[in-house]
């Protein structure tokens, strides 16, 4: 599904490269964690994806569905089933979350071909998305993430995510910021999304995350690249030894550059 | 051989005798007062503080004749421009001038009046109050209403009677073959405990130059509610000079709410003059310009009295290189203890070319009060362009939302459905414009 071949990006107009050479395959129906220290371009990572303009690909591919996507406008991407939960999500003041989200799902059902709904089937549609995270319908009228807690922002992202319907999205530090109920909660939301048909990459720097949420693949960003890539036991590596002790091993070994 | 510079007037840009000699001696009075003073005020330069940042041009190229040598055409159907709340209490003026038959005045409450200064001459009301508040010092504007006005709109309500619908003062600017001055007025006397709500508006039918003067005069007695939205949406060559004035007393609240959309240069001044403790005022502004428009509000909020409260929220958008001026005064007098006033202008600059001044003046006198005054100005946020964007949404239709966002707020406390309605439409409008950012 999304296949992303050693992919260099820099700051636009700085000579500020983050992305040193990133290598990452993700095929349908899977789950991906991405864990690093902090600074190692994991958000970059994730907005260069999603088509931030903040940065420029100077080298390497992302290519989607066999479709090179790196040219593409981030509403081209979200068309596509591009999905990314922000790190930090943005407080829009003055239009609600039910706006955004009417004028997102008709705009990529339009260009999907899909039929539109209109407003009577979309609230029904809203409710029935609210359940997957259990969220209080209030949230749909106020203003995008304006004065929500954090734990709120975050559930608020996944929200987005089950009524978009995406095939790949990001979850970057989905977790951060959620106590331990609400961490169930969004897991659980999370898990009901996830099929056979979409894939899912979530950064964090938790293990814990990973007993809700299980990944198939696990990958250690450090520097801009993706310097180890296992399964779940790796996270327990780290949770154990710290990335230090990783970077040292794989030095010892010749395998980092 | 040194030579005393002769300072222009107003004069000096209009062209044939101001003709206007009202029967009625209140206003004939008024009259005269304006002749006087348009002959002995200056007209303002960029040397005048009030009047530093603003470019006159576009008056002082012209010759304004009165409407009636301008060769002015007819309004025709303007029906779309009335409002169905306001399908009875509607008075409508063309040009500045009465039109009886595009007007309608019915069921009002017994003794309320809405009607045509002209025939109200020696109303009491009339003869006490008009022109009383409305002497703007050095003001080379105000006075060429004063001195050529004969019409204008003269609301009478009186002691602890309402008006349930909105009362629509709809002033229409026809196409014309001269440039022309025009001087609507509005005389509004609200005795205790009344209640209404105005809308004063002011469209332009055509694409032409004219000079719109209007003055309106406020006054509310003890215990007086009232709401009023003025909408300029004159021609995009036009310019709008206008003096609203409102003074209150004790009890009495007046929510003003002033949205600017049209004219080629729009200079407002606003004034509250709290006249008695204990009043409640609002001098909301929302300006959204774009091409060469100028906009200029100087405010004066005037606190006299103690226990006053006021809210001055100063909304602005400017796209392309218009250029947006914001003064807004906030008096507060040596006795005038406990006062709470708010003021905030905040500007969305879209274009690189635009530009912003802004300046809060407080000049304060008394030592407990509680005055609060900002001024921001900022372009679209990347982060929330980017958000809504990542979501799907193109990027001008996230632009859009933004802008729209921004003056949704302002829209909104028009408090009439239909008048709402046709200000998010001109708003959609502004955005679908090209948003640079
Ligand atoms: N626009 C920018 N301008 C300059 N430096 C940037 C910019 N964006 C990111 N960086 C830098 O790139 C590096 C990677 O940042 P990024 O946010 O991707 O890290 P991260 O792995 O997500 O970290 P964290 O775990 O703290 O969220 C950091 O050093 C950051 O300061
Ligand atoms: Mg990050």
């Amino acid at each position: 599904m999304l296949e992303i071949k050693n992919l260099h990006a820099k700051v636009e107009g700085e000579d500020i490269e983050i992305l040193k050479g990133v290598n990452l395959k993700v095929n349908a129906g899977e789950i991906h964690a991405i864990m690093g220290p902090n600074g190692s371009g994991k958000s970059t990572l994730s907005k260069v994806v999603s088509g931030h303009p903040e940065y420029e690909v100077t080298e390497g591919e992302i290519l989607f569905n066999g479709e090179d996507i790196t040219e593409l406008d981030a509403d081209e991407r979200a068309h596509l089933g591009l999905f990314l939960a922000f790190q930090y999500p943005v407080e829009v003041p003055g239009i609600t979350n039910k706006t955004l989200l009417r004028e997102a799902y008709n705009t990529i059902a339009r260009a999907n071909d899909r039929e539109e709904l209109d407003p009577l089937e979309f609230e029904d549609y809203l409710i029935e998305k609210l359940n997957v995270i259990e969220m209080k319908d209030e949230f749909l009228n106020r203003s995008i993430n304006t004065g929500f807690s954090g734990g709120e922002k975050k559930k608020n992202e996944i929200f987005q995510m089950a009524v978009l319907n995406p095939k790949l999205s990001f979850l970057d530090e989905t977790d951060s910021g959620l106590d331990i109920d609400a961490l169930k909660v969004v897991s659980d939301g999370v898990n009901k999304i996830a099929s056979n048909d979409n894939a899912i990459v979530m950064i964090t720097h938790y293990q814990r995350l990973l007993n809700y949420i299980k990944p198939d693949f696990v990958h250690v960003m450090m520097a801009g690249k993706i310097i180890k890539s296992g399964d779940i036991k790796l996270a327990e590596e780290l949770e154990a030894h710290g990335y230090d002790e990783m970077q040292k091993e794989l030095a010892l070994n010749g395998e980092a550059q | 051989m040194s030579e005393v510079a002769v300072k222009e007037t107003m004069l000096n840009f209009i062209s044939g005798e101001i003709d206007a000699t009202s029967d009625s001696v209140a206003i004939k009075a008024i009259n005269l007062r304006g002749r006087d003073a348009l002959e002995s005020t200056a007209f303002p330069t960029r040397k005048d503080e009030d009047w530093r940042f603003i470019d006159l041009k576009s008056i002082t190229r012209n010759n304004f004749v009165s409407v009636s040598s301008a060769g002015v055409k007819e309004a025709g159907d303007i029906s779309d421009h009335y409002l169905p709340e306001s399908l009875n209490t509607r008075m409508v003026f063309v040009n500045g001038v009465y039109n009886e038959e595009l007007s309608s005045i019915e069921g009002l409450p017994n003794k309320v009046i809405v009607g045509n200064l002209s025939e109200y001459g020696d109303h009491d009301a009339v003869k006490e109050h008009l022109g009383t508040i409305t002497n703007y010092e050095n003001d080379a504007f105000a006075p060429l209403n004063d001195a050529a006005f004969k019409d204008g709109a003269f609301i009478y309500l009186p002691e602890e009677t309402s008006v349930e619908t909105p009362i629509h003062i709809l002033n229409i600017f026809t196409d014309s073959d001269k440039a022309f001055y025009a001087t609507p007025r509005l005389l509004f006397v609200g005795e205790m405990y009344s209640k209404a709500t105005i809308i004063e508006e002011h469209i332009g039918l055509a694409d032409n130059v004219y000079l719109n003067v209007p003055v309106t005069e406020f006054r509310l007695f003890a215990g007086a509610h009232v709401h009023h939205a003025r909408i300029q949406r004159d021609s995009k060559q036009a310019n709008h000079v206008s003096r609203p004035i409102a003074m209150l007393d004790q009890h009495a609240e007046y929510h003003s709410y002033t949205i600017c959309l049209g004219a080629k240069l729009f200079r407002n001044d606003p004034r509250v003059i709290q006249n008695a403790q204990e009043v409640d005022f609002t001098v909301d502004g929302l300006v959204l310009i774009d091409g060469e428009q100028i906009a200029d509000t100087h405010s004066i909020m005037d606190h006299r009295f103690a226990h006053g409260k006021s809210h001055q929220l100063h909304k602005v958008v400017v796209n392309d290189s218009a250029h947006s001026i914001f003064n807004g005064k906030i008096f507060v007098a040596k006795d005038a203890q406990k006062i709470d006033s708010f003021q905030e202008n905040r500007n969305l600059l879209l274009s690189e070319e635009g530009t912003v001044h802004t300046k809060p003046q407080l000049e304060i006198f008394a030592d407990d009060v509680l005055c609060s005054h900002g001024a921001t100005i900022g372009h679209l946020n990347d982060e929330e362009v980017f958000y809504l964007h990542s979501r799907g949404l193109t990027e001008q239709k996230s632009r859009e939302l933004l802008v729209y966002a921004f003056a949704l707020e302002s829209v909104e406390s028009m408090e009439v459905d239909s008048v709402e309605k046709m200000l998010l439409e001109e708003v959609i409008q502004y955005t679908n414009r090209d948003l640079k950012g």
